[in-house]
């Protein structure tokens, strides 16, 4: 608790200082500037190594005193080890903060008598151009809260094989954590993205870039660790694979860290190279180390209590799902180091850009699409070929029927008309469970079928939340096959020139340059038409910022469900001085941002308590004239809904 | 042929000519798009040059600028490759080629996925042939089941089919 606490005041020390405008601090200089906005004064704490390093002591501060107090007083065996491996990893980030990236270093120079001699600048240097946008200050807090949250479930992972816990105790205590870090992993992850799409300025959501990918990889193996612990609780199965899934995500935390922060690989958002990374790659060595040992020392308390009955079973399904998560996870992670790998055998690097990654993941991502769908409805054990009929029939009539329209309506592009097969297929597997639900819950309550699909929800959130996470993930990969259809203009405007793009024609109305209070803003201003009616107004612009001479894209976006229409204002033309714009069709992307909120919801859902049925005795008076029965004898049980 | 049917023919002609000018200049263009797709823009963004938009970036205008004149030149797609790779060296290229040591890159993940199913297959059968074998055994032994047994067996059947 005094750690946490002296955390909390160091990270609100730094947070004052950029308030106050203390340009004696060189990290304050670096990252703000007087003109600097109050609510990107916040964001500045985690814009810089140093800053964004204090930022994960302080989320793991968080983390870490919330599973010590809530487990206070119970699972007396567990919890020290538990602490001490906390403590460790708390320690590890703490020596970095104070001895190697230091917040608070001042600007001094060498005074006459050899002392250092504290001097302050007039103002800062500005927070990079890049990061002043809303999401910024979203973005980093929700990633990295994922990344600190994963100590959680590898701490009780560790603790509970050192200290060889029984059962699956520490698969229960950890599981809300585990969806706690893995929501926010994914919020991260998409709002990154998005800020991607909106701020850089290039259509796209999601480059592959080394820094995305290190953000993608815990995920990865997160989201195969959430589904393969389910063989544990349930079957006692998967016990070695579980405890090295949560000990891998953990330590893909650090690695993704060490790639940013070391500058072992290029990206446009890593931090700048430095001996940081030393210290994670040692870090991370250790971590590997003790988990080894103490993996050898135990492995016999993994032992797993049940065998697999059927190929076809739910069993079998996780195995695969985790299988084409890992490889897609080891392919990622590959593919970003090959690289450096390349440089040290060859001495020439080569480089792994966006069409690679997109060659391999795709047929991964439509694999797991499809499991996505096959494997929460197999039972466990095994399924009967009658179940495989019932569960499975109508859904791949059903999106067999879809594809052949669109196919016919002209979609022939065979991964985005694969995939929205597929996404037909588990959205229609995911409604029929619902309806199969709702219907029996209807049939005994008498409430409307919306009130019965909810109630259905609340009895078993956990099982019904994984629906809706399931059915934001459709919706996400509606967006992404949409990418195959991108079109883009680029073209010289005059005032009064228009352009067109798919359905929409584009009028540039004018063209400004006004200075602003942090920067000076060039923008133009465009109308919008549709089918010669004026739709709407769109205002990209660039921005200049004096104070580090740097600039940056606002990216002007139209957005529906059918399609964005992605206005870049492109600088001034070379040749002619004119505006160029850069104009960008691209269909289905807001079904991704719908699907990332709904998958948030789903695992919202899925941490709530269970709605329970439970028996309610209460004495009912009969109106015969025959003699009442003692209540004790002859109670009428009633039916009423609770939480536990 | 009358006045009339020659000025109809000469203007088809005329149609002709402008569409297939026209198609040429848009192939070009295209094709420009799709070699460019295939490399990187060396401004140390790690994005494909086509997709390079950052503001001021004067490394993709000039290597979009090169890239259009080889296309114009007629240049095939090997001949532009191969100057843009002694110009920017390999890490120009956006996907590793399919050769030499980039062709791991490509073979790796392929390896992953035959690998893992190869081993989740083998974890499979054995599972199962265990189970045969504890089958077998139990047959064999007493029929008598004792109530601890029985209710540990109450209980794993409970577990495993709530969901």
């Amino acid at each position: 608790m005094a750690t946490c606490g002296l955390i909390f005041i160091a990270t609100f020390s730094l947070v004052y200082l950029f308030f106050s405008d203390s340009y004696w601090v060189s990290y304050v200089v670096a990252h703000s500037n007087r003109d600097l906005s109050t609510f990107y004064k916040i964001a500045a704490l985690w814009s810089g190594q140093e800053g964004s390093l204090l930022f994960w002591s302080f989320l793991l501060a968080i983390y870490v005193f919330s599973a010590l107090f809530v487990y206070r007083n119970k699972n007396g065996e567990l919890m020290p080890y538990v602490g001490v491996v906390l403590a460790g990893v708390q320690i590890f980030f703490l020596t970095l903060n104070n001895f190697v990236a230091s917040p608070f270093k001042v600007l001094a120079t060498p005074g006459a008598n050899g002392a250092l001699e504290i001097f302050t600048r007039a103002d800062g240097n500005g927070l990079t151009p890049l990061l002043q946008y809303p999401e910024m200050v979203i973005h980093p807090p929700n990633l990295y809260s994922g990344y600190t949250g994963f100590t959680i479930p590898f701490a009780f992972a560790l603790g509970a094989l050192l200290a060889r816990y029984p059962g699956e105790k520490w698969i229960h205590l950890t599981r809300k954590w585990t969806m706690i870090a893995w929501c926010f992993q994914t919020a991260g992850v998409l709002l990154g993205a998005h800020w991607a799409y909106a701020v850089l300025g290039w259509g796209g959501y999601w480059g592959w870039d080394p820094v995305e990918n290190a953000s993608l990889l815990p995920w990865l193996t997160g989201t195969a660790f959430l589904h393969s612990v389910m063989m544990q609780e349930k079957r006692g199965m998967m016990k070695v694979w579980n405890v090295w899934l949560v000990f891998l995500t953990f330590m893909l935390c650090i690695l993704g860290t060490t790639l940013t922060r070391s500058g072992i690989v290029s990206s446009v958002h890593a931090f700048a190279q430095s001996s940081i990374g030393n210290w994670f790659v040692g870090f991370l060595a250790l971590i590997l180390v003790v988990c080894f040992v103490a993996y050898v020392k135990n492995r016999d308390y993994l032992k797993s209590e049940n065998q697999l009955d059927s190929i076809v079973s739910r069993e079998s399904s996780f195995l695969f799902n985790n299988l084409i998560l890992l490889v897609s996870c080891v392919a990622v992670l590959s593919g970003t180091l090959f690289p450096v790998f390349s440089e040290w055998l060859s001495g020439s690097r080569i480089s792994v850009g966006a069409p690679f990654f997109n060659k391999v993941n795709i047929p991964l991502g439509l694999i797991l699409l499809f499991l996505t769908g096959v494997g929460p409805l197999l039972a466990w054990r095994k399924t009967s070929v009658d179940s495989l009929k019932r569960n499975f029939g109508w859904p791949s009539l059903f999106s067999l029927v879809v594809g052949a329209v669109v196919f016919a309506l002209g979609l022939h592009e065979f991964y985005s008309l694969l995939c929205l097969i597929l996404c037909v297929f588990v959205a229609t597997t995911i409604a029929m469970e619902f309806y199969r639900g709702a219907r029996v819950v209807r049939a005994r309550s008498g409430a409307s079928f919306a009130a019965s699909a909810v109630d259905l929800t609340l009895r078993n959130t956990r099982r019904y939340g994984g629906y809706i996470v399931h059915m934001g993930m459709v919706l996400i990969f509606v967006g992404l096959a949409g990418a195959a259809f991108n079109k883009d203009v680029q073209k010289d405007m005059q005032i009064g020139s228009t352009l067109q793009i798919g359905r929409y024609n584009l009028l540039l109305q004018s063209f400004d340059s006004k200075p602003e209070r942090n920067y000076t803003s060039e923008r133009m201003v465009v109308e919008v038409m549709q089918n010669n009616k004026p739709l709407m107004m769109l205002y990209p612009e660039r921005r200049f910022f004096q104070t580090n001479q740097e600039s940056g894209t606002m990216v002007a976006i139209y957005s529906t469900l059918r399609d964005d229409l992605y206005v870049v204002y492109a600088g001034q033309s070379p040749e002619t001085q004119t505006p160029v714009i850069h104009a960008y069709l691209n269909p289905l992307v807001k079904w991704i941002w719908l699907g990332g909120a709904i998958v948030v919801m789903g695992t919202i859902v899925t941490l709530l308590p269970n709605r329970r049925s439970v028996l309610a005795f209460a004495v009912v008076q009969e109106p015969s004239a025959t003699r009442p029965l003692s209540p004790s004898l002859a109670p009428s049980v009633t039916l009423r809904e609770g939480h536990d | 042929m009358t006045k009339m049917r020659r000025r109809k023919t000469l203007l088809l002609c005329v149609a002709s000519v402008c569409t297939l000018a026209l198609s040429v200049s848009v192939t070009a263009q295209d094709r420009a798009k799709q070699i460019g797709g295939k490399f990187m823009c060396m401004c140390n963004c790690n994005q494909v040059l086509t997709q390079c938009n950052h503001v001021g970036c004067t490394t993709s205008t000039a290597m979009l600028k090169e890239l259009d004149q080889a296309v114009a030149r007629g240049d095939s797609e090997d001949v532009i490759t191969q100057a843009f790779v002694q110009e920017f060296g390999t890490k120009v290229y956006a996907e590793p080629p399919k050769s030499g040591l980039s062709l791991v890159a490509w073979v790796l993940p392929s390896v992953y996925l035959v690998g893992g199913t190869l081993l989740v297959v083998f974890i499979i059968s054995r599972w199962r042939s265990r189970i045969h074998l504890e089958t077998a055994a139990a047959s064999g032994g007493p029929s008598g089941i004792s109530a601890e047994e029985l209710e540990r067996a109450r209980r794993r059947v409970a577990r495993e089919t709530e969901d």
